[in-house]
């Protein structure tokens, strides 16, 4: 019987290759993509669970309120490890890691690396496995390094590098650091991720020093007892910090003038395996693939989408197409075959075609994993398909979606009376509303993605293309850290010998910000930045009132600043220039206002411009050199300042960027956001119109009577054209309003998340709607025209 | 084995009751060749299909070897007509594609009949056909005759009591149409097999032991 039915659904695939083809296309497209998310939701859900221990570690994190917000925190400071772990029973042991980036020497050159810095037990606590070395004992030796695989095949050309000498940087010299362990490769689903580790570092003063209660700058993890009741534990914690901390605490408040709402804080724990997706306390500082699982669901979603419009083109070609298999139910049920049989029958079908959909889809995530790791920001590996969980949710996966698409036709076709089709009688031209109300909804969803896509395309351009008030053309950034005034000018003295080079600004490393207070004594927060006098026209921002920094004022790198727009007008100034602000954190130096630059975007443009402050001041370290070089001399440019810079600071790593290629860099989330939607939007649009295709196919072969007795009654082509493709349009405008007013908010509620964005106007609308119907009537007008130029007479001779 | 007692059917259409048949009581035994013969739409095929159970009626009385028809559920009924009718149609009804071979086979693996038993009985009927040599063709290579043929073989492959013929001939020619018709007489002798045949044809309608003629769904008498 099975063979029967294997048997006669083959030959049906092989006999309707259109059908078969867009069906298989459709369906592996979408098996495909549910494929690959099962795969990264399945990453998502296995990570950090490597770790033996894994279930007794926790994270030490932290809530506070102030003025009525609360914040979460998961920095600690150097005592909440120790300290805990030495006063709350349950706590078997704690780890510190610390990041931070040190310069290594190799030869003569010098470059900085990422490294992090440990405590002794980091290796029995997490299961990273060692290819040399001892895993107890490798890390209690100040001196040691431990590295990865990699990074011992890339320093010492092999990994059996253990006692091998590593130059770094400590203490601005270069030390001896001895290798005595070397660790395989961190497993990709990992948030502790490193390629060089360095014992925790802390002097006897640092581990007196209660001020350390509030340093927040690294991860604590607890190894807690199994037995162990968490609540306990907590409050144990909570009650031992501030019985050990609240006096410093008081004092901190003071001297900082911090809000007297502000509270100590609760500390509490989080388990390790939270970490990866929880956003309000994300792995971060040291650890990394911090993950939004917004970005899961999106994913999820558009997959959903696409193998719901692959599975409604199955049922609605196989309905339209019942109308041919009609004879063969009657027949089937005649000779002795009752519905549970023709069910099981159809269901087999379907599953043939669901199983050769999925081949093709295995087939199919093998070649695009590599872009869709790209996406996805993922490291998966097709080797990872074969695993027992995951084989079996892709036969769930399979199997559901043999059902979906096989159910509703196999219910349909099994039930028609056998007189009624042996007899023609049976009445298919009926109004269908499923399957126009599935039509809407294929396309509806590809209308909503397509207006989705326009509007992410449009956001990006906007953000990448904005004027963002000054000039970030032809200037490259390069890094120095801690560097003195004189020392920058000196460089700069050097580089502008070269005429290539047009100027050299220079700016603190990173982002500062800080308080001071006003005049009026009301408190401004404000983002504070050092620069030197070239900064200002290097970048070409607008000086609006006042003046610029300059070297003939001797007051200026002392005790002169420049304020932004939004500066001025959070401080409510009338006259800017000559006002004054006080620096109470550092003894209360007084400053004056000599100039007003017009506000410009200096973070990326998913930042909204805050007040900002501008210094020359000595003390104050240079971090970045802006230079800015003649267009078109790039390479040598570059030469020339790589070659100075080595001249200048042998011990410090170089490296550049062009500053507006850093500008594209600070939209990767958005780009890959583009492209995902891009890609699901498309995916949904050809496989709406192939199944559309495929219905316009059939409805041309039924209507082919109807077209030849109107042709014979004297239609025109166009008319009978029109006829045809009426039908299909008007599901698509219906598919069009349904979706534009879901489409507009969702647009407009994600461009709520951007400070500065393009409006959603109607044009985008409109054109998103062009688009549409233009595809669908691609779709639909050549079956509509090959009906309609057919010689009636044959058709009606047919009948 | 047949006894119809006052059957009526009708459809409605525009408010008026059309009568598809009106009051047909009919008797017929195991054994016979019925023949029924009338113009198009005199309610032939409706009447074989109200005996074979393929359609309702409305009205009436209808005991099948003893079962009361009228009072059975659709599943009863399906049942009973699978295992004692075989049809045969005027327009051959073989499942395209299948082979001939797997056509005639399809009914006994409904009946979930085992395949050495069930190679072995396609094998004899094909043999009685004189269709081995056909057997892997489709229908689409077979002449309507032989069509039929193995539209007949289909019915009879499952030992029904009764066959019901729908305008056998009707697509055939002269030569076919008669092999058809001795085929069914001898199936009537040989095997005892009762046939029901609505036919235009006064000379096919002669194989039969009896014939009735229906007029606007009446038996005329």
């Amino acid at each position: 019987m099975v063979k029967n039915y294997l048997m006669i659904a083959w030959r049906n695939l092989v006999k309707n290759k259109i059908f078969s083809l867009i069906n298989i296309a459709g369906l592996s497209i979408g098996l495909a993509c549910a494929m690959l998310i099962l795969l990264y939701v399945k990453d998502e859900v296995s990570f950090d669970r490597f770790h033996k221990n894994v279930n007794n570690i926790y994270r030490i994190v932290s809530k506070s309120k102030h003025a009525g917000v609360e914040y979460k925190d998961c920095n600690t400071g150097f005592l909440q490890g120790p300290g805990f772990a030495k006063n709350v029973p349950g706590i078997e042991t704690f780890v510190r890691i610390e990041s931070g980036a040190e310069d290594i020497k190799s030869g003569t050159e010098i470059q900085s690396q990422e490294l992090l810095r440990v405590d002794p037990v980091f290796f029995t606590v997490f299961t990273f496995p060692l290819l040399n070395g001892n895993a107890a004992t490798c890390l209690s030796e100040p001196n040691s390094i431990v590295m990865s695989e990699d990074f011992a095949k890339k320093q010492f050309g092999t990994s059996d590098a253990v006692g091998k000498i590593v130059m770094l940087k400590d203490n601005n010299q270069f030390v001896p650091f001895k290798v005595t362990a070397v660790a395989k490769r961190c497993p990709q689903n990992s948030s502790i991720k490193f390629d060089v580790l360095l014992p925790f570092k802390e002097s006897e003063a640092d581990a007196q020093n209660k001020d350390n209660w509030f340093n927040f700058s690294l991860n604590t993890f607890l190894v807690l007892n199994p037995k162990a009741n968490l609540q306990t534990i907590e409050n144990q914690m909570q009650n031992f910090y501030v019985q050990d901390a609240s006096e410093t605490f008081k004092a901190m408040i003071k001297k900082y003038d911090i809000g007297a709402d502000t509270g100590m804080g609760t500390y509490f724990l989080q388990s390790f395996t939270n970490m990866h997706m929880n956003t309000e306390l994300p792995p971060q500082n040291g650890l990394v693939n911090a993950s939004n699982p917004m970005y899961s669901y999106i994913l999820s979603g558009i997959a959903l989408f696409i193998l719901l419009i692959a599975c409604i083109n199955f049922v609605n070609l196989t309905v339209a197409r019942s109308l041919k298999r009609s004879k063969e139910i009657g027949i089937r049920k005649v000779i002795g075959g009752d519905r549970k049989q023709l069910i099981i029958q159809f269901l087999g079908e379907s599953f043939l075609l669901c199983l050769m959909a999925f081949s093709v889809a295995l087939l199919m995530v093998q070649l695009i994993l590599p872009l869709f790791n790209d996406l996805a920001n993922k490291a998966l590996s097709f080797s990872y398909l074969f695993d027992a969980g995951l084989i079996a949710g892709y036969l769930v996966l399979l199997l559901l979606t043999a059902l979906l698409a096989g159910f509703y036709p196999a219910l349909v076709l099994s039930g028609y009376k056998p007189v009624e089709t042996l007899y023609g009688r049976i009445n298919l031209s009926g109004k269908s509303y499923l399957q126009k109300s599935l039509v809407v909804l294929q396309f509806a969803l590809a209308s909503f993605l397509i207006i989705a896509t326009l509007t992410i395309y449009r956001q990006f351009n906007y953000l990448t293309k904005t004027d963002l008030g000054y000039d970030d053309s032809n200037i490259v950034a390069v890094n120095k850290q801690q560097l003195k005034h004189s020392e920058a000018a000196y460089f700069k003295a050097e580089l502008v010998k070269n005429p290539n080079i047009v100027d050299v600004a220079a700016r603190n490393g990173g982002y500062w910000g800080t308080n001071a207070k006003l005049f009026n004594d009301s408190t401004i927060s404000f983002d504070y930045e050092t620069i030197d006098e070239s900064y200002i026209p290097a970048l070409k921002i607008p000086v609006i009132a006042g003046r610029n920094f300059s070297r003939a004022y001797p007051s200026d790198s002392t005790n002169s600043i420049l304020v932004n727009e939004s500066f001025v007008k959070k401080a409510g100034w009338k006259n800017p220039i000559g006002e004054t602000v006080n620096f109470f954190y550092y003894n209360n130096e007084i400053y004056k206002v000599i100039g007003v630059v017009k506000d410009y975007h200096y973070q990326d443009l998913n930042q909204k411009i805050g007040p900002q402050l501008f210094t020359m001041k000595n003390g104050n370290l240079f971090g970045t050199f802006n230079i800015k070089i003649k267009p078109g001399t790039a390479t040598e440019s570059l030469k020339f300042i790589q070659k100075t810079f080595k001249h200048d600071f042998p011990l410090s790593p170089y490296s550049y960027i062009f500053k507006d290629d850093q500008r594209i860099k600070d939209y990767e989330s958005e780009a890959k956001w583009k492209q995902i939607i891009l890609f699901g939007a498309v995916l949904t649009i050809f496989i709406s119109c192939i199944g559309l295709f495929g219905l316009s196919v059939l409805s041309a072969e039924r209507r082919t009577k109807e077209i030849g007795i109107r042709k014979v009654l004297g239609a025109s082509v166009k008319s009978v054209v029109t006829t045809l493709s009426r039908d299909f349009l008007i599901l698509v405008l219906i598919a069009l309003i349904t979706a534009i007013p879901l489409a507009w908010m969702a647009a407009n509620k994600w461009l709520q998340n951007y400070p500065y964005r393009i409006s959603l106007d109607w044009w985008l609308f409109v054109l998103a709607s062009f688009l549409v119907i233009l595809v669908a009537l691609t779709t639909v007008i050549s079956q509509a025209i090959r009906v309609a130029v057919a010689n009636p007479v044959k058709s009606l001779r047919t009948e | 084995m047949i006894q119809l007692k006052g059957i009526f059917k009708w459809v409605n259409s525009g408010g008026n009751r059309v009568f598809l048949l009106k009051d047909i009581n009919l008797t017929i035994k195991e054994g016979e060749f019925i023949s029924i013969m009338g113009p198009s739409g005199s309610g032939k095929s409706t009447l074989l299909n109200v005996v074979g159970m393929l359609d309702d009626f409305n009205e009436g009385e209808y005991n099948f070897i003893g079962q009361p028809v009228h009072q059975l559920k659709e599943k009863h009924r399906a049942q009973l007509y699978k295992s004692h009718i075989g049809f045969v149609f005027q327009a051959y009804h073989l499942i395209d594609e299948l082979t001939v071979y797997e056509n005639i086979e399809t009914p006994l693996l409904y009946q979930n009949v085992k395949s050495s038993e069930r190679q072995a009985i396609v094998a004899d009927i094909l043999d009685r056909f004189n269709i081995v040599g056909k057997k892997d063709l489709f229908p689409a290579q077979l002449s309507g005759g032989q069509q039929q043929l193995v539209g007949v073989a289909r019915a009879l492959v499952a030992k029904p009591k009764l066959i019901l013929a729908d305008e056998p001939t009707g697509n055939l020619n002269t030569k076919q149409g008669t092999e058809i018709m001795e085929l069914f007489k001898q199936l009537n002798e040989e095997d005892g097999v009762t046939i029901i045949q609505a036919t235009h044809s006064e000379k096919n309608a002669a194989y039969g032991s009896k014939i009735i003629n229906l007029l606007d769904g009446r038996v005329e008498k």
